[in-house]
């Protein structure tokens, strides 16, 4: 069973902060609960309140920006980004990806804000957005902070998050021209043993930026800067990858992998290969529709 | 006195009140209060979907879903499928296609499938696997259970099963799971 605690439902932030505050610090923020209700359950985590951020309007919404970012409110669910008409044109790879989040009942009810601030090294939409070089925004009584998810992210299940903030939205900032951003997983239970995002932008026909992010392998997701760079300047075509990425995977010998109850070290490391390259086509696919 | 919260909610039909601690699940409640054990909790971790209910059509872990946020919400179970008696055309294709042995998945199955259809009537085999990817079956009856949703959804049931033999022509007990 779960722990005893009490339940607050403020209607608005600042009633959340007020809710907050009144219990000394000894309260977790319940959205789906899909991460925190299990973590309570199995009495890894106590809490004497948790205050319900459902009814929080400030973290709803999906949309498209002024500059042409996308705003996705903390709220949204899973299934929610897996359906969205703004998510399918805008980020085709990101509605892939939710399509393939654990199973359909914790995509109805677990929460893209709840999944970040949990920061279960095994996360899907981190790891892409990682590459797509989403900013995570946050808010507390203190006032508004934003960061890079590679900042945000600090360990396995632990964040720069202070207990008192709540995560109001990530946004998603408008890619350059011509980009595509894919990605692939491989998954033996309900979460990804290895995963491999790619954000490509196709310049003259050859591959002009390129931004590689791995999950599940490390012990938070992570750039790989020498793989990113790997693929650099390749012609943009679909047969031309494989001598970049022969190379681009090599850079993933540099990375400290974590063997785990999905392989050994070695291989996931050879599945984030394999996945790299599906990603990567993908990702240049999309980039050349977009051309 | 642990805090309480009143709760009322639809339940297949009918509205229900109930004192309830914040803490008690949604699965506790149906079970415990409501005297409603059809739906069945096996991992408790929202990985088996043998909780699987629907809150406002959507499918959901019973196990892992508060009661208080089923407050002012329509909540299906499988006891409301069938009406006077009568099974409804999903159940009565379960018993037409052999699609359980041990019959504990069942209530999940039929809630998982149940929203599968509303949200897609006419699936394909694919869409039914993807679907029901998140409810697991200890007998390994995956093929029948993918038959019997394709045949309450119209579609024919065995001619896209590589292999399939129809059943009303032969027992086909060694199918693959899907």
């Amino acid at each position: 069973m779960i722990p005893r605690f009490s339940l607050a439902r403020p209607r608005s932030l600042t009633e959340a902060f007020e809710a907050f505050d009144a219990t000394g610090g000894d309260a977790a923020w319940l959205a789906g609960g899909t991460e925190l209700l299990q973590v309570m359950k199995m009495g890894l985590a106590q809490f004497g309140t948790l205050i319900d951020i459902k009814a929080l309007p400030e973290l709803r919404g999906l949309d498209r920006t002024a500059d042409g970012s996308v705003r996705i409110g903390a709220l949204t669910t899973h299934r929610e980004l897996e359906r969205s008409a703004v998510i399918a044109e805008e980020l085709p790879g990101l509605a892939r990806l939710e399509a393939q989040v654990a199973n359909v009942r914790v995509r109805n009810t677990g929460t893209i804000g709840g999944n970040l601030a949990f920061a279960e090294p095994h996360s899907d939409p981190a790891t892409f957005f990682l590459a797509c070089d989403a900013v995570v925004s946050l808010a507390s009584a203190r006032g508004r902070r934003e960061m890079g998810v590679d900042e945000f992210v600090q360990g396995p299940l632990f964040t720069a998050r202070d207990q008192d903030e709540l995560v109001v939205d990530i946004i998603v900032p408008p890619p350059a021209r011509a980009t595509g951003r894919g990605y692939d997983k491989i998954a033996f239970f309900e979460r990804p043993a290895a995963s491999v995002a790619v954000r490509l932008a196709v310049t003259d026909g050859a591959i002009g930026d390129a931004t590689v992010a791995v999950g599940s392998l490390t012990e938070v997701p992570t750039l790989v800067p020498r793989a990113s760079a790997a693929l650099r300047g390749t012609e943009a075509r679909p047969e031309t990858l494989s001598t970049a990425l022969r190379s681009a995977v090599d850079a993933f010998g540099e990375l400290d992998v974590v063997a785990d109850l999905n392989g050994s070290a070695d291989y996931k490391r050879h599945l984030a290969g394999i996945l790299l390259g599906r990603a990567a086509e993908r990702a240049l696919t999309e980039a050349l529709a977009r051309a | 006195m642990h805090e309480t919260v009143d709760l009322t909610f639809d339940v297949n039909g009918t509205e229900r009140t109930v004192q309830v601690e914040p803490r008690e699940t949604l699965a506790d409640v149906l079970r415990e209060r409501l005297a409603l054990t059809g739906t069945k909790v096996s991992c408790d971790a929202q990985v088996c979907g043998a909780c699987t209910v629907l809150v406002d059509d959507l499918a959901v872990s019973a196990c892992t879903y508060l009661a208080v946020d089923a407050d002012g919400r329509r909540v299906r179970t499988v006891e409301g499928l069938a009406t006077d008696g009568r099974l409804d055309r999903l159940q009565q294709a379960f018993i037409d296609h052999a699609g359980f042995q041990c019959g504990f998945c069942t209530p999940g199955m039929l809630m998982a499938a149940t929203a599968l259809l509303e949200d897609d009537p006419q699936p394909g085999r694919d869409a039914v696997i993807h679907g029901l990817e998140g409810n697991l079956c200890r007998c390994t009856g995956y093929a029948h259970i993918v038959d019997a949703v394709l045949a309450a959804a119209d579609r024919p049931a065995t001619t896209d099963r590589p292999g399939a033999m129809d059943r009303s022509a032969s027992a086909d007990d060694a199918g693959p799971a899907a």
